[in-house]
């Protein structure tokens, strides 16, 4: 898993996201002219619940809603080709594992080599020889014959990712994939994320409306504004990681911390709710 | 302040304590029915005896004068009909309801068609069914069929639609085709609830055998039943309900437990 990672790029052209109103009568903006280009590197997509972050993450390659034209308006494109549906090189990471519960930790880690799509690019013992490369790289290896009934929400998770990573896949889309875990495993999945990044570097896009996660986590940190999304800023992150305790707490992270709630405050006029975590 | 023994809904009541108190019941209805039918206040032949029926039962498991058993032969044919329908309902009732849990299409196609027989009453239809299927073997196995069937078929459609959508979502991300999507991440999940369909679909088949054996059966419990009411031996009829009750029961718990055992995972969703 030491490959280094081929370079890979998204770039948003004025994306503007509408649904239509419940009562039928007009359209409700969900996203407004956003545009921006992702590299390599942890990329942070910051903003209050609800803002439409989803909805962007799901444009850069993952499944986009049914029955709704996405984007309204404007272009994806990956690697500089369109995207328009879901996208082989991205899978996403979502807060509910969709874990089947069924099926053993490693089954569900094989999960992708049940389906034809995979079955036809990776042949049967290199599909074995990742589950248990991955397996091992999440820390799961003790509990391959588990059920997910049987671990806790931090393995569940841990599970969910492996599925991902065991397709080696150039975008990782990580939707508030930690949101529902209590603090401590918050931590530990957070340390494991970077681990398993340093490993093997790729395109991480990390959706959270936790500003404490984007700032241990993030090497660039996207701000988005409330309901309809725009950038709200936009800045890089060189502290290495993993970032200490002491970091959190020196000038250079307060300050951050307090530059992101003033401009959500200012893009959204005091209507945004963020999370800081201690 | 709170006594302990106040009532709670939600207080988890013993094993012991339910045995106790379901057993309770059954003897204190069978002590009721003795003291009424024994006390002659109703006639043996709207009312037979416990002891009666236990007679009755008794003779209809082995007639030792002809050196046969009435009640084995019948509940083969009984068993034998509900297991053809029930093969033809798992077989045909189940694919229809996973296309219709799988396209909100074919659903709203086939939903007025399917749903509103689950509160008709499927008995009335027993005459053109006669009318059409002849007064044989088939008619009764289609009987038994159409009457669970509308029951099984909108239950193992919501079992699909049940199931959140993203596992459908992630399959779908991971490379699964809509048909893979459906086969190996939303149908494993609903499985527990359509094995549900298929224990309610049993049980109405048994509730539905005597109608079905109504019409010009040889053998079968329910014509058992029929032809002891003819003969107003109502300690017979009687004996009938409890061997169908039981069968019922049984094949019940039976299907409960095998449930039990091939998804033990489905109340830790």
């Amino acid at each position: 898993m030491s490959t280094p990672a081929s370079p890979v790029s998204i770039e948003l052209k004025d994306i503007v996201q509408e649904y239509p109103n419940k009562d039928g009568t007009g359209v409700l903006r969900v996203v407004d002219g956003i545009s921006m280009t992702l590299q390599p590197g942890i990329n942070m997509l910051l903003g209050p619940s609800g803002c439409g972050k989803s909805t962007i993450l799901h444009m850069m390659g993952g499944v986009r809603p049914i029955g709704v034209q996405t984007p309204t308006s404007g272009t994806v494109l990956i690697d500089g080709q369109p995207c328009v549906e879901a996208h082989d090189d991205a899978i996403m990471v979502f807060q509910r594992y969709a874990n089947r519960p069924d099926l053993t930790v490693e089954e569900n880690v094989a999960f992708p080599f049940r389906l034809s799509h995979w079955r036809a690019r990776i042949n049967e013992s290199e599909a074995r020889r990742r589950v248990d490369e991955t397996l091992a790289a999440v820390g799961l290896t003790g509990h391959r014959k588990h059920l997910p009934s049987q671990l806790s929400g931090g393995q569940n998770q841990r599970v969910a990712l492996a599925r991902a990573l065991v397709l080696r896949p150039r975008i990782l889309l990580m939707d508030e994939p930690f949101g529902a875990l209590d603090a401590q495993t918050r931590g530990e999945m957070q340390q494991l994320l970077v681990q398993i990044y340093e490993q093997n570097p790729c395109l991480v896009v990390f959706v959270t409306h936790d500003v404490t996660e984007a700032l241990t986590l993030g090497d660039r940190v996207i701000v988005l504004s409330t309901q309809p999304a725009k950038i709200a800023d936009d800045f890089a992150i060189l502290e290495p990681r993993p970032r200490s305790a002491t970091w959190q707490r020196s000038t250079e992270a307060v300050r951050m911390e307090e530059r992101i709630l003033a401009q959500l405050h200012a893009a959204s006029a005091g209507r945004a709710s963020l999370r800081v975590s201690v | 302040m709170a006594e302990p023994t106040t009532w709670n809904p939600y207080a988890p009541l013993s094993a012991q304590t339910t045995r106790m108190l379901g057993i309770g019941a059954v003897v204190a209805v069978l002590v009721l029915w003795a003291i009424i039918s024994g006390s002659g206040l109703v006639g043996p032949n709207k009312l037979p005896a416990p002891w009666q029926v236990a007679k009755a039962f008794a003779y209809l498991a082995w007639d030792g004068e002809n050196q046969r058993s009435l009640l084995f032969t019948a509940t083969v044919w009984s068993l034998g009909r509900v297991l053809a329908a029930g093969v033809l309902v798992v077989a045909i009732g189940i694919p229809i309801g996973v296309i219709m849990g799988a396209s909100p299409k074919v659903n709203a196609a086939l939903s007025p068609l399917v749903d509103p027989f689950r509160s008709a009453p499927v008995v009335a239809l027993l005459p053109i069914m006669v009318m059409w299927f002849g007064i044989g073997e088939w008619m009764k196995v289609l009987f038994l069929f159409i009457g669970a069937v509308v029951y099984l078929i909108p239950m193992v459609r919501d079992a699909v639609r049940a199931v959140p959508q993203a596992y459908w979502i992630s399959a779908r991300d991971l490379g699964a085709t809509p048909f893979e999507a459906v086969r190996h991440a939303v149908l494993p999940l609903a499985m527990p609830r359509i094995a549900d369909a298929v224990i309610v679909g049993v049980s109405v088949m048994w509730t539905y055998i005597t109608v079905a054996e109504y019409v010009n059966a040889r053998e079968g419990l329910g014509q058992l039943i029929q032809n002891a009411r003819r003969f107003s031996a109502m300690d017979q009829v009687f004996a009938g309900i409890i061997v169908i009750i039981a069968f019922a029961l049984l094949s019940y718990q039976l299907m409960r437990y095998l449930k039990a055992k091939m998804y033990p995972w489905e109340t830790k969703l």
